[in-house]
């Protein structure tokens, strides 16, 4: 369970100030799948980058399943990230010179997971993601859909609690967003939290409730049934 | 964990092939140039440190004291070893060496066994050879193979010899006991029984002896005998074996008084004042500034430059694969980001990055090692040093080596890693790393780096030019006499020099030869004889230190010196023999002559033991170069002496083929001199020895340049990388909107050029500077010209451009629509 408290943040360049976040109070349950939308600049990815504790707030509370971690340092929040949090991003940011499997491999390693079950999830995984086959490949070598896929697997291969995609279809057709956005889907029903950012009305019919952000706030909910 | 490392590693390496090529390969040339100079450092601080009593060895010194200053030197008088040894019973013994000093080489012939006569004897000429006293092996390390150390000169007619001689001279058989006829300028001649063989060891010593005999034996110590007292004869090197425990700065301090008690009374009579000192045996190579020891003593200053310039060339590859490692942070940092958001630790990618930069300093360590092997050779020539290790020193070197260079991997990498793994992972997500590492200081200072690099780049260039044409000047001066043709034949023995007259009436009828004289001495080496001469209106006040050569009648003719007025010695006038001499123009001028034909007729003379020599001028010489051109021309005269004691031939060849010319003059001179072996050399080669100096250094500064140079573009490179990297947008932008690939190329060329040009201007004055410097050796010199200054901009300017090229072009190759995603 985690919940926000009027969460604000600032960016201060040398010209201008940018007020980012204006105030954000939101609560997101265990197991829920929410969506948030808005135009773009209206803060979306800089709140799920405090929500997946890769960003402090200016200002506010941020409690993480029971932790206060607003002004926690960036070791601590990486400590408190590692196998807790799974990330999706548009771009995939797979690692150019591992292979499939050793991307999709690399969290359990900082996890110092012993070797025979890294094996065991890794290639379970794999097998989920239906990007077995590919496994000795090289990012470079795979469409944006089985890069998303891999991306996919190695955010859910330690298994966390809560999944943050950031406009994860954003790269891909329509076609392999589909796929992408039914895996979130499947992985949700088997009771992964996931907050997702998108600007795809249709993806965002996947979620239970869409959050709606303009200008740093939050302006509607809408919950789907 | 760490696979995965080496995986990322190998694959990186494996991907930027030419990155990392030129990582290692930057590594591995500051790692051989500082192994090279760790060498040479190691070779100088080890000299004898292996006897066994190093720490009560002395060697005792005198300072001369002469109106002009005093004169430092280790040259001792022979009686001053045993006055020592009474006087102070402080002292456990003494010893004394003093080497072959008259012979540029000795005779060694081995006596045949028993009356083998037919076969014919081993027979050759040696350097190096020493003549000491019987505690000499007592008091210095020497590895006998064949022989005991103790008994070795207790023999006054012993020799001791090295292991290659023994083998020169016997073969495979055992040397012990069997006798050498030696023949010495210096010590007379005589036979000799072999009591040792020692093994050069791999330990340098100030005594760089190749053998030694008895003193006691020889003719040296009969002269010595038949003289008296401590004021002259100061030839004998006089080392001191101190009791333990004894302090050899208090005997020092009692010196003084000795000096009083033994020598005031010959000194006061000689007009002459002396002191004597001690030296620790371990401190005389690198620690004293003598004009005179058994070997020319090395120099720590030398040695400090040395390790700065080795820790620089360090620090330089350490800088160089930083700048190159930061240049590609852009993609590393995203990598960063990405294993950040996965879980990973500061810590864990300081790991990463650090076993990354020790693998690769792990290759550049191999790499090193080869070619410091590869070098060696020429290194020792360069240095003129010959290193011998041991296994155990060069696993030593090798282990002190690997660690030089995993701490040079651990510094080169340190920048990168905690640079790298300070990455937030927010900036990755937002595609705003690619402009990482770039603050302005940062900047700045890599370019300062390379201007730096540059400089000295640019400077060794010019220093090369100019050598190099001071040197060509060298080679084809005009010396004033025909050098090119010219066959020396160094008469050495008795038999020899008695044999001239007929030998030489056999050269001259062979068809190879056109002529044939002798003298004493020849241009380019040393003429010690002279005389003190003034001219008829001048007096002995006036007179000017004049050198001179005893020749025979047909040396100046054989050797193309030309009168300006005169004539030249000649046997159809005997009265030429007593009283005549031939003078060159300067020693006219000198005598205050106004003109070369108005001296002849005239005297020189010269006073010696309050009388007058006069001898009459009958020829005066084109003045040309006797010495090399490091020294301008002095006053020079020859007199004829037909009988006289010549030390050298001189033969002048037709051209033609040498190898059959040689062969005949071979066994001409076998007729006369049997037991001699044919030594020759040719006398324009005789000449350029005495720029071997020079050589050294054009090879030396040739290397040096070639290591600067490389050095210098791999820091260009890295920088060129480093800004392409960072502009890798800009540059897929400016396509976009048409611009060809020679603006792109222009465009990133333009900024480094302005780098290597700065370079270039500050390198000239310094450069000049410098090798003006430099020139101030020679009397005779070329003029630094300006375009020296050109050719060496030009170059750097071209090598500057080929390796921007490298990156620049491919940047400027790269598609725009490529370059523009990958942000
Ligand atoms: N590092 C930063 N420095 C300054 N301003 C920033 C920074 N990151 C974000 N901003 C500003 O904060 C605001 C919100 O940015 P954010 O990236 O969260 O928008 P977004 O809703 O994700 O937009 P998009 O849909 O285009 O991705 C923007 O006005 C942006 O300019
Ligand atoms: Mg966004």
């Amino acid at each position: 369970m985690i919940q926000t408290i009027n969460l604000q943040k600032l960016f201060a360049t040398e010209e201008v100030e940018t007020t980012a976040l204006n105030g954000i109070s939101m609560d997101v349950k265990d197991g829920e799948f929410v969506a948030i939308m808005g135009p773009s600049g209206c803060g979306k990815s800089t709140l799920l980058n405090i929500l997946g504790l890769l960003d402090n707030p200016t200002d506010g509370e941020y409690n993480f399943y029971g932790t206060a971690v607003a002004r926690m340092t960036e070791r601590q929040r990486a400590q408190l990230r590692k196998g807790s949090i799974g990330f999706v991003f548009q771009s995939f940011n797979l690692i150019d010179e591992l292979t499939v499997y050793e991307n999709v491999e690399l969290p359990l390693l900082y996890l110092k997971t012993p070797a025979d079950e890294r094996k065991q999830r890794v290639e379970a995984a794999l097998e989920r993601m239906a990007i077995m086959h590919r496994r000795n490949h090289f990012p470079q070598q795979l469409s944006g859909g089985q890069q998303q896929r891999t991306a996919i697997a190695r955010a859910v291969v330690a298994k966390p609690k809560l999944i943050l995609a950031d406009e994860p279809t954003g790269n891909l057709d329509s076609k392999n967003g589909e796929e992408v956005m039914k895996l979130l889907g499947e992985l949700n029903d088997e009771g992964t939290t996931i907050i997702m950012v998108t600007h795809s009305p249709y993806d965002a019919g996947f979620a239970h409730r869409i959050v709606n952000l303009f200008d740093g706030k939050v302006v509607t909910e809408n919950f789907h049934v | 964990m760490l696979t995965n490392y080496l995986k990322i590693t190998f694959r990186g390496l494996a991907k930027n092939k030419a990155f990392s090529f030129i990582n290692i390969v930057g590594l591995a040339a500051g790692l051989s140039c500082c192994m090279l100079i760790c060498l040479y450092v190691y070779d100088e601080l080890s000299y004898d440190t292996h006897h066994p009593d190093i720490a009560q060895l002395y060697q005792v010194g005198t300072v001369f004291v002469n109106p002009d200053g005093e004169e430092k030197t280790a040259a001792t008088p022979y009686r001053l070893a045993d006055a020592l040894q009474q006087e102070y019973p402080e002292i456990g013994s003494t010893t004394r060496l003093v080497g072959l000093f008259g012979d540029d080489k000795t005779l060694l012939r081995a006596n045949p066994v028993g009356n083998i006569a037919n076969s014919k004897p081993a027979v050759f000429y040696e350097s190096k050879g020493y003549l000491a006293d019987p505690t000499f092996f007592s008091f210095f390390r020497y590895d006998f193979v064949e022989g005991n150390p103790k008994q070795a000169l207790a023999n006054p007619h012993a020799i001791v010899l090295s292991e290659t001689m023994a083998r020169n001279l016997f073969g495979n058989q055992s040397a012990l006991n069997r006798t050498i006829h030696i023949e010495s300028n210096t010590n007379g001649v005589g036979d000799y029984t072999v009591t040792g063989v020692f093994r050069p060891g791999t330990v340098p010593s100030h005594i760089d002896a190749r053998f030694f005999l008895s003193y006691a034996g020889g003719g040296l110590s009969q002269y010595i005998n038949g003289t008296t007292g401590m004021v002259s004869n100061n030839m004998f090197f006089t080392y001191l074996k101190l009791k333990p425990s004894t302090d050899a700065r208090k005997l020092e301090a009692k010196l003084p008084a000795f000096v009083e008690k033994y020598m005031r009374k010959d000194l006061a009579v000689a007009g002459r004042d002396k002191k004597q000192f001690l030296t620790a045996v371990r401190d005389i190579h690198l620690h004293t500034d003598l004009t005179h020891n058994v070997t020319p003593n090395g120099s720590l200053t030398y040695l400090y430059v040395l390790g700065s310039i080795a820790l620089f060339t360090l620090l330089i590859a350490c800088i160089n694969f930083m700048n190159l490692s930061t240049a590609r942070s852009g993609k590393r940092a995203a990598e960063v980001g990405v294993r950040k958001v996965l879980g990973a630790e500061q810590a864990s990618l300081v790991r990463q990055f650090l076993s990354e930069a020790l693998l690769f300093s792990g290759f550049a360590f191999v790499l090193a090692l080869g070619l410091v092997w590869l070098m060696t050779p020429v290194f020792e020539a360069v240095s003129g040093k010959t290193m011998h290790f041991s296994l155990g020193q060069r696993l030593g070197l090798v282990a002190t080596f690997f660690g030089i260079s995993l701490a040079t991997g651990l510094l080169a990498g340190s920048y990168p890693a905690f640079y790298l793994s300070s990455v937030r992972p927010i900036t990755v997500l937002k595609g705003g790393v690619g402009r990482a590492g770039g603050s302005l200081a940062a900047v700045s200072l890599r370019k300062g780096l390379v201007v730096m690099q540059f400089t000295l780049s640019v400077m060794l260039m010019i220093a090369l030019v100019v050598i190099a044409r001071q040197m060509n000047y060298l080679r084809s001066a005009d010396l004033g006499f025909a050098s090119a043709h010219q066959l020396i034949i160094p008469l050495r023995s008795e038999t020899a020099k008695t044999s001239y007259p007929a030998l030489k009436q056999a050269l001259v009828s062979t068809a190879q030869v056109r002529s044939v004289g002798a003298s004493a001495y020849y241009p380019g080496i040393f003429n010690p004889e002279d005389a003190r001469l003034y001219g008829e209106k001048q007096v002995a006040a006036d007179a000017k230190v004049t050198r001179m050569n005893r020749v025979d009648a047909t040396y100046l003719h054989t050797m193309g010196i030309e009168p300006v007025a005169g004539r030249l010695f000649s046997v159809q006038f005997p009265g030429d023999t007593s009283n005549r001499v031939i003078l060159n123009e300067k020693a006219v001028k000198e005598l205050g002559y106004p003109s070369a034909q108005a001296a002849i007729g005239k005297p020189a003379i010269a006073n010696r033991d309050s009388e007058n020599y006069r001898s009459i001028i009958v020829g005066v010489v084109k003045d040309f170069h006797f010495e090399d051109l490091h020294v301008p021309i002095t006053p020079f005269g020859f007199t004829l002496n037909l009988n006289g004691n010549y030390n050298y031939v001189v033969v002048n060849l037709k051209p033609g083929d040498m190898q059959s010319t040689l062969q005949s003059l071979g066994s001409v001179w076998q007729r006369f001199n049997y037991a001699e072996p044919f030594e020759y050399s040719f006398l324009d080669a005789e000449f350029q020895k005495n720029y071997e100096a020079e050589n050294r250094l054009s090879t030396l500064v040739s290397y040096f340049t070639f290591i600067a140079i490389l050095i210098s573009c791999l820091g260009l490179f890295g920088l060129v990388s480093f800004n392409v990297e960072q502009r890798v947008k800009e540059i897929g932008v400016r396509k976009v909107l048409g611009a060809t690939v020679g603006n792109v190329v222009m465009l990133l060329s333009k900024d480094f050029l302005k780098l290597v040009l700065m370079a270039v201007v500050l390198a000239s004055p310094l450069a000049w500077w410098v090798m003006h410097r430099w020139l101030q050796g020679f009397a005779y010199k070329i003029d630094i010209e300006w375009w020296y200054f050109a050719l060496a901009g030009l170059l750097a300017v071209g090598i500057a451009l080929l390796t921007v090229s490298f990156q620049s072009v491919k940047a400027a190759l790269m598609d725009p629509v490529k370059s523009l995603r990958a942000e």
